[in-house]
């Protein structure tokens, strides 16, 4: 039987349909890069208004070690560095950057070339030691491209020894996304490379790469690639919902769970997604740093749109091909997670992960629950969610403090499977904040 | 830019799987039982049916719209579920103003009184069954034999197995098996067949609308208690309440524990607490009873009773 992890969990509808094909979307006029795209302090804008930059500078700076360097996706003229409103309607601090048809040309040829030459042709750099590695990856200003963003030179520094096993993320459980598969088939012996440099960063004597038995075509892929070296094995899990949560694929992987509280390292796992697996490949080897992602477009929408882009990050989310429903919910990420938009001219940024426009079903009205236990046979930390939303309701903070809803991730499931459709986690979340 | 998006918290699919969906599940996995019901006790059997439902339902919407002034709660199909769930607890020569008293005992006391759909601490249906019981033994202990093909009067009445063992004159007495599954002997309308009871209960499992733990826990509790006072177990099993009860009423969501752990000791004691009523207790049948006592317990066993965390333990900071 296929690994899994082994406490609750759900399997919606996978909706899986858009395409694996990779487009290169062509890059924006207008580049916005938000100062404030990973977890932990904004970046330090390094550039003045009305300077030039050229593609993949550095255009600002860490902050602190928990932050991460940015870079600019195109050539052009700082024509701002202003306050933008983002996809949820708050504003965000952005270095604006314009492009000249000539930089515009100069720029597409330039990323053809990188795409067509450069990125095939790298090989693995001999002899490259482990500092050497987290310097790039610092330089780069990779984050934790699976959605939370968390700086990965970070992760990439473990106490010494303490790293036993580095699992790649290659789940996608989220139903609807495909942009990981995507990545795995059309670079499955970068990532295998980023993979390498990953080791070497982080200590780890061994890597498990973890995919989710619904992408038969990443795992033959992934499998290929890493078929020469013993040191890392794909390992294929049973498609339950949320296998890609830290806690739970390091348990369904290590069979060890991550006391409350504590970090993936307390268990000697450190956890990457694939995406960030090429980014390091593609910073080491091609010193290409983080200005492009993978996103993934579909939905409520015609088939011959729901795609896969190449996206500079910075590009205004509504310059991506689609027809939106009339009315509709635009959700940034999956639908288990994502954060619906109010506005889609808010720019691409790191941890855009998928564009899902969803023909606007209403939630039902919240009926009363009736006990069915349904939310606690899905919870995936073993938690009472039915009790949890009751103490949110009630303001109950130490009774939720007690019942361990520090411990929830907020993934969903039980609303999900609410025969009532109790909103329990919107609950469970003001619960999760008071009660802190 | 205008905005046309409906902004909602995550998570924004959600399973098919609604409450009034479960109750009509329900309502298909007893289409067998009433079957029964309706082919040995006919027509007085359809009566009770009748009844009993429009009254359950005309008790709610009653409540609902002349004491709560709120909308009517009569679409999620509970009503009609406890209905019929009563009817099936009731022996088809009731007159019916005990079954409309019933009816009123069980939505307009316990349940509409204690807050309504999933408030309330103890089984509804049973409520309403144990309220007239004791109200009036008699009429609630004499039981139709049942005939065949639909009968358009009640036959005479006789003894169940369970008065059967109780009165000592075991073994001469007892039905066969057969008659047992097929609902051949006599007893409140739908605990008379095992086999229509199981047919439901495959289907309920075959839908997951409930699970097999709270059954099966209540079976091993009564036979527990049965190899202890060496009392044959099939019979004991097949006969009374004890099925239409395990799979139907003890199973009911809102009353019953929320963690498997919970389910099978909240069974247990059903099975053990309705076999010492039946051997040692002053009524012939003690399922019912069994039921409700541990209703009342149902949330101290949620508070004992966990799910297993996944977090190996908690730490202090957080």
């Amino acid at each position: 039987m296929k690994k899994t992890f082994s406490i609750g969990g759900i399997h919606p509808a996978e909706h899986k349909t858009a395409s694996p094909t990779i487009t290169r979307q062509p890059l924006p006029m207008t580049a916005c890069v938000v100062l404030s795209q990973h977890i932990g302090a904004p970046a330090q804008a390094l550039v003045e208004k009305g300077q030039h930059v050229s593609r993949g500078e550095c255009i600002a700076q860490a902050k602190n070690f928990i932050s991460a360097r940015i870079h600019a996706p195109i050539s052009g003229t700082v024509s701002a560095i202003d306050n933008v409103t983002m996809p949820n309607g708050m504003s965000s601090k952005a270095i604006i950057i314009k492009a000249s048809p000539e930089e515009h040309r100069a720029d597409t040829e330039a990323r053809e070339l990188y795409w067509q030459r450069t990125l095939p042709s790298a090989t693995y750099p001999a002899g490259i030691d482990a500092e050497t590695v987290r310097k790039f990856i610092a330089k780069a200003g990779i984050v934790g491209l699976g959605g939370a963003t968390f700086p990965s030179h970070v992760k990439a520094a473990p106490p010494e020894g303490a790293a036993k096993i580095l699992i790649v993320n290659g789940c996608e459980c989220e139903p609807y996304l495909t942009c990981d598969d995507a990545l795995m088939q059309a670079f499955a012996s970068q990532i295998v490379g980023g993979v390498r440099l990953m080791l070497k960063a982080t200590g780890a004597p061994q890597a498990v790469i973890a995919i989710e038995d619904n992408k038969p075509r990443a795992i033959a892929a992934m499998k290929h690639a890493c078929s020469s070296l013993n040191n890392i094995k794909v390992m294929v899990l049973k498609t339950k919902y949320p296998q890609g949560g830290e806690k739970q694929l390091i348990e369904a992987v290590t069979k060890q769970r991550v006391p409350s509280g504590t970090l993936p390292i307390a268990v000697g796992a450190v956890v990457n997604n694939v995406a960030t697996a090429f980014a390091v490949w593609q910073a080491v080897c091609t010193s290409m740093p983080l200005i492009e992602r993978i996103i993934t477009v579909t939905g409520d929408i015609p088939a011959d749109q729901q795609r896969n882009y190449l996206t500079a990050i910075g590009t205004p989310i509504s310059e991506l091909p689609f027809t939106l429903p009339k009315e509709c919910r635009a959700i940034l990420g999956g639908p288990m997670m994502g954060r619906t938009a109010v506005r889609l001219d808010a720019p691409v940024t790191k941890g855009t992960s998928g564009v899902l426009l969803l023909a606007n079903r209403m939630r039902q009205p919240a009926k009363a629950c009736i006990r069915c236990a349904r939310c606690v046979d899905v919870c995936p930390m073993g938690l009472e969610p039915y009790l949890l939303g009751t103490y949110g309701r009630l303001r109950l903070w130490d009774e939720a403090r007690a019942a361990m809803v520090a411990d929830c991730i907020e993934c969903g499931s039980c609303n999900y499977i609410c025969p009532s459709s109790r909103p329990i986690v919107d609950y469970i979340r003001i619960a999760k904040q008071r009660s802190k | 830019m205008e905005s046309k998006f409906v902004f909602s918290p995550s998570p924004h699919i959600h399973t098919a799987n609604t409450t009034s969906r479960a109750m009509i599940h329900v309502l298909v996995a007893l289409v067998p039982s009433i079957a029964v019901a309706l082919w040995h006790f006919g027509l007085p059997a359809l009566e009770v049916l009748l009844i009993s439902t429009a009254s359950c339902m005309g008790v709610e919407w009653l409540v609902t719209r002349y004491m709560l002034h709120r909308p009517s709660t009569l679409a999620d199909g509970s009503a009609a579920l406890t209905g019929v769930l009563l009817a099936l607890n009731l022996p088809s020569s009731l007159p019916w103003w005990m079954i409309v008293a019933g009816a009123i005992m069980a939505i307009g006391i316990a349940k509409m009184a204690f807050g309504g759909l999933g408030c309330n601490i103890f089984n509804p249906a049973l409520v309403g069954r144990v309220f007239l019981l004791i109200s009036f033994p008699v009429a609630m202990t004499s039981w139709p034999m049942p005939q065949s093909a639909f009968p358009l009067a009640d036959g005479a009445t006789g003894p169940t197995i369970l008065s059967i063992f109780k009165e000592g004159a075991a073994g001469s007495q007892l039905p066969a098996y057969t008659d047992m599954l097929l609902g051949n002997i006599g007893g409140s309308m739908g605990e008379v067949s095992a086999a229509a009871l199981l047919l439901g209960f495959a289907y309920l499992l075959a839908v997951r609308v409930i699970k097999a733990w709270i059954p099966l826990s209540i079976i091993a509790g009564l036979a527990i208690i049965d190899l202890i006072a060496g009392f044959p177990i099939i019979p004991d099993i097949l006969s009374g309440g004890l099925l239409l009860g395990a799979i139907f009423m003890a199973t009911d969501y809102v009353t019953s524990p929320m963690t498997t752990k919970g389910m099978v000791f909240y069974g247990l004691l059903i099975g053990i607490i309705t076999a010492s009523i039946r051997r040692w207790g002053a009524y012939p049948e003690g399922m019912s009873f069994a039921i409700l006592l541990m209703n009342g317990c149902t949330p101290l066993i949620d508070r004992y009773f966990r799910p297993r965390r996944y977090s190996p333990k908690t730490s202090k900071a957080a």
